[in-house]
């Protein structure tokens, strides 16, 4: 046994037993008022004026949050005229969550009908839904349901020598008990993708680690940009990160040491267990809806800090229904947002403790957060804005 | 002038990370993984994270850290000073 999970009639376990309303929106956001329990997104990424690239992630993402393991049921509406798009259409995506086996209800299909009368359906749906969850049971299960995704933010030098170690001394246990770990932020793999690429299961995803490095790096050319000028952001330098390449050889220590299963797109489920690399965007606005639409029912920030505190430390979790644990390397920054900080790895540079050791202290918290423990931020009502990772311009 | 520590992260690096906050003049105990040490001396302050220059290096010389190259000095770097974007940059855009 390692943690206790609401079981899935899709075999997956899930951290969390919430009720989804899809898409987000004034209506989504008031059945949530209403309703306790129930969650939505928050975006202007609805996939109007996008081309058919981008509106399929953004069925992706619905379609992908609407089937992770920390949701007991679904709610989906029209109201939004983008969901009128092919790809977008209620029924479509709520054919495709509903092949999960879990709850799906469609209010409306229509794009423009009463919207007072939506949301008032919505909210009896709601009340059901959430009832009904309310009798699933936590059960005793393993690691190999743990599906993790992390992000290491405004990384400093501990980044790479404590913070994201630890993350990769859990991934390793974690993949090695048959879990699911992701890991991503293209842009910062940069200068460090030769050694993924060695990880490779094969080498068609060796191939394809450098490929989509190689096309970012291309892409800001393309834009005129000097990729540098934008990574290492300027927080990075004043805590002591000098290069891109720096940055990116301690970014990829959170991905610990197991073989690369594949390379997914954002919000692509991964088709078997193990360690995964995302083509993602670094920001944490996007991320890690990416990886709770990928199927991570827990996620993991690693802050660097350089001692100080953002106010985006108080951020809850973006995945919106996976829960974020929030860890650093750095005792500084530790000790000056402890309330927020669910666990600290800089024990590994004053030599109080082995890597493998607070590694394994990192592994007991998942566990318990994902038996249904808070993290610090679970703690807070606010919501921050989601952003969808296009690959197209908007038209 | 108290000994302070710096973590070397790997056998071939020509840098160390500050454990500590480093004064000028420190002298600075320098770890490797395997749990050997060799002693420097400090000839500016490097704060804790920052790197430190673990022998001389000439101008366009690679910068090792994890074993790996992470940019080149953009001008002189001599033991014991602190390696940041005055003197170090990175080699890809």
């Amino acid at each position: 046994m390692s943690f206790l999970g609401y079981p899935r009639p899709d075999g997956s376990y899930g951290t969390r037993n919430y009720v989804l309303v899809l898409p987000g929106g004034l209506v989504s956001s008031k059945i949530c008022q209403f309703v306790d329990g129930v969650r939505t997104i928050i975006t202007p990424d609805y996939g109007g004026g996008r081309t058919q690239r981008d509106r399929q992630t953004v069925a992706r993402v619905l379609v992908g949050l609407g089937r992770n393991p920390n949701v007991a049921g679904v709610i989906l509406h029209g109201l939004h005229p983008a969901m009128q798009y092919p790809e977008l259409k209620p029924a479509v995506l709520a054919q495709q969550i509903a092949a999960s086996g879990k709850p799906v209800e469609v209010i409306t299909a229509q794009p423009f009908r009463d919207t007072y009368e939506v949301l008032v359906r919505g909210i009896k749906a709601a009340r059901r839904l959430v009832c009904e969850a309310s009798h699933v049971r936590r059960q005793e299960t393993g690691d190999e349901h743990l599906c993790l995704g992390v992000k290491c933010g405004v990384s400093d030098s501990t980044s790479g020598i404590a913070g994201n170690p630890a993350v990769g001394y859990l991934y390793d246990q974690v993949v090695a008990a048959g879990g699911t770990a992701m890991f991503g932020e293209t842009t910062e793999i940069i200068g460090a993708e030769h050694l993924l690429a060695q990880r490779a299961a094969s080498p068609e995803v060796a191939q394809r680690i450098l490929a989509v490095s190689h096309d970012i790096e291309e892409k800001s050319k393309g834009y005129g940009q000097d990729i540098r000028t934008v990574n290492p952001i300027p927080a990075n330098i004043e805590a002591g990160i000098t290069t891109l390449e720096e940055k990116s050889l301690g970014a990829i220590a959170k991905a610990g040491s197991t073989p690369i299963q594949g390379v997914l797109a954002y919000g692509e489920r991964p088709a078997g267990k193990g360690l995964y690399f995302v083509d993602n965007w670094m920001s944490m606005n996007s991320i890690f809806l990416g990886y709770a639409a990928s199927g991570a029912n827990l996620t993991l920030m690693v802050w660097g800090g350089g001692g100080y505190v953002a106010d985006t430390i108080l951020y809850p979790s973006l995945g919106v229904v996976a829960p974020l644990l929030w860890t650093t390397g750095n005792v500084n920054t530790y000790r000056a947002c402890e309330e927020s900080m669910d666990f600290c790895a800089g024990t590994v540079i004053d030599g109080s403790e082995t890597l493998g050791q607070a590694g394994d202290r990192l592994l007991a918290l998942v566990r318990q957060v994902a038996s249904g423990s808070f993290t610090k931020t679970d703690t807070l009502s606010f919501q921050e804005a989601n952003k969808v990772y296009f690959q197209d311009a908007a038209f | 002038m108290s000994e302070k520590r710096a973590l070397a992260l790997h056998p071939q690096d020509n840098l160390a990370v500050a454990a500590q906050d480093i004064a000028a003049g420190d002298p600075v105990r320098v770890v490797y993984k395997d749990g050997a040490t060799q002693q420097i001396k400090a000839v500016e302050a490097v704060p804790f994270g920052f790197k430190i220059a673990l022998a001389d290096i000439a101008q366009g010389a690679e910068l090792l850290k994890y074993g790996q190259v992470i940019g080149c000095a953009s001008r002189p770097i001599t033991a014991g000073q602190q390696i940041h974007v005055h003197n170090a940059q990175g080699q890809r855009a």
